[in-house]
């Protein structure tokens, strides 16, 4: 009997088979293991997408919820209180207000990327997650420098931990409990820190912003606070695995970027949609649906496969190529609807300066291992280790 | 699932049938309509989907929400008094026949 486990280390490795199953033979799936549906064509995860007041985020949208955070975050509230929290923080992800990141970004890649001149070899993690919290910090207003409170690689190394779950438990272990509450106590120091000499960062106005005379709660705050950090090191960090991934895999795509950098944003494009990292989220039912055939009921939770849908070929022909002249217009590589990625303006810009610097220090390269270690995780999916060889 | 029609900058118009609940940018971009670009992907941070919806019309269409009220402030062509976030407005059966045009430029 067919089944699908977005725990397993095989789904982790490969989902894609899978998701050829789900969309040919049981388009709204059940999984035991997951104890939730699946929904995996990309018109159906488009529509539930659509339709907040039937697709519930307000009790969580990570596959594996971590513990106290749904209905204090953007991604994990619904509509009013979501365009609520989103009014206050939207402005600083907008396009024309990150004019002024792109020097300090290009600064972090030439020193970050910088390092492997002479390298022979590598693992693109270790460049890419040093660039990923640099350019965090920088954007969010992170202390940094004679203020940092922590070095950089343990904010990464939390922040990467805390969206992992457990293959055999199927739940967060204590290692991704640990590493979530040492978020929260950072976020809640950084937090105080603002408050008490504000500056003109996103955190200080966040945590002082008060909406007509009443302040955000304080989990509000915190916890919102906590999931820009998590979502936007993990996001960012694991995107640009999946990027360098792709082009160390197809030569000739990355002979073409790298002759044409002008070519990197349809890149990024494609591999928003041939293999994102963000691969399923999670919602919960308002009132019972019935679709192909079978009725989920209030209550229950459903999986929205962005990876699925963004392979399906009723929406992309050809969808297992990777073709980065495709230009393929709305992709769930951001997901989609209301909960759309805040920082898709802030992501396309990072990962373009990234690899226009990148490519200038390494513009040959190659995969080292055939087989990949990947993430164990329910929602994301990125390889832990990328050595590459510099041709 | 009604019919909206979109016409751009140099007049040339397609008509599409929606799926009800899809909003009018998606509309757009999965059917092939340029004059829309929807780049931030519906989360009403990027301005660049924005119309001009059909005057007579406009009393169908939910009011303008604080998001998109905020945003519409960033659209890059001329902002009119029918200007609205194609994002922002579901395909409702209450729609059918509207009309939008596009502006010359999203960027």
């Amino acid at each position: 009997m067919f089944a699908f486990d977005p725990y397993s280390p095989a789904v982790d490795a490969d989902p894609f088979p899978y998701y050829r199953r789900l969309r040919d033979e049981q388009p709204c799936f059940w999984s035991a293991e997951a104890q939730m549906w699946v929904l995996s064509r990309y018109a159906d995860i488009v529509s539930a997408g659509q339709d907040w007041q039937t697709y519930s985020s307000a009790s969580g949208n990570l596959m594996t919820e971590l513990p106290g955070r749904a209905g204090a975050t953007l991604g994990s509230s619904d509509p009013p209180k979501h365009d609520r929290l989103r009014g206050l923080i939207q402005h600083a992800f907008m396009k024309r207000n990150l004019l002024a990141l792109e020097e300090p970004i290009r600064a972090i890649a030439q020193q970050v990327f910088g390092q492997l001149r002479g390298a022979r070899q590598f693992d693109f993690k270790d460049v890419s997650s040093q660039f990923t919290v640099k350019v965090l910090m920088a954007a969010l207003g992170l202390p940094t420098g004679d203020e940092a409170l922590v070095d950089e690689q343990t904010v990464r190394d939390n922040a990467v931990l805390m969206v992992q779950s457990d293959a055999r438990t199927r739940a967060k272990g204590p290692e991704h409990i640990a590493a979530y509450n040492w978020m929260q106590d950072y976020a809640g120091k950084v937090i105080a820190m603002r408050r008490a000499e504000p500056r003109n960062d996103l955190i200080s106005h966040f945590s002082l912003a008060e909406i007509d005379g009443d302040r955000l709660d304080e989990r509000e705050v915190l916890l919102t606070t906590t999931t820009l950090i998590m979502a936007g090191v993990e996001s960012l960090g694991g995107f640009m695995m999946m990027f360098a991934y792709n082009l160390a895999t197809f030569d000739e795509a990355r002979r073409a970027v790298v002759a044409n950098p002008a070519l990197l944003p349809d890149a990024v494009e494609e591999s928003l949609r041939f293999n994102t990292s963000a691969q399923r989220f999670r919602r919960r039912l308002m009132k019972d649906v019935t679709l192909h055939g079978q009725t989920m009921k209030e209550g229950d939770f459903v999986c929205l496969a962005y990876g699925s849908g963004n392979r399906d070929e009723r929406q992309y022909p050809d969808p297992d190529r990777y073709d980065i002249a495709r230009k393929p217009r709305g992709h769930l590589g951001f997901g989609g609807g209301v909960h759309a990625c805040l920082g898709t303006a802030i992501a396309r810009l990072a990962v373009k300066i990234a690899f226009e610097e990148f490519h200038k220090v390494v513009p040959e390269y190659r995969r080292m291992a055939d087989q990949l270690a990947w993430m164990p995780s329910s929602t994301f999916r990125s390889p832990l280790v990328l050595d590459l060889t510099v041709q | 699932m009604p019919h909206i029609t979109y016409i751009d900058a140099a007049g040339h118009s397609a008509t599409h049938n929606l799926p009800e609940g899809w909003n009018l940018m998606l509309g757009a971009i999965n059917n092939g309509v340029d004059g829309i670009v929807g780049e931030c992907g519906g989360s009403c941070t990027c301005a660049t989907c924005h119309c001009y919806v059909d005057e007579a019309r406009l009393s169908d269409l939910p009011p303008v929400g604080e998001a998109e009220a905020s945003m519409l402030e960033f659209v890059a062509a001329e902002r009119r008094p029918n200007s609205r976030l194609a994002c922002q407005i579901k395909a409702t059966a209450a729609l059918e026949g509207l009309v939008l045009h596009l502006p010359d430029t999203q960027e």
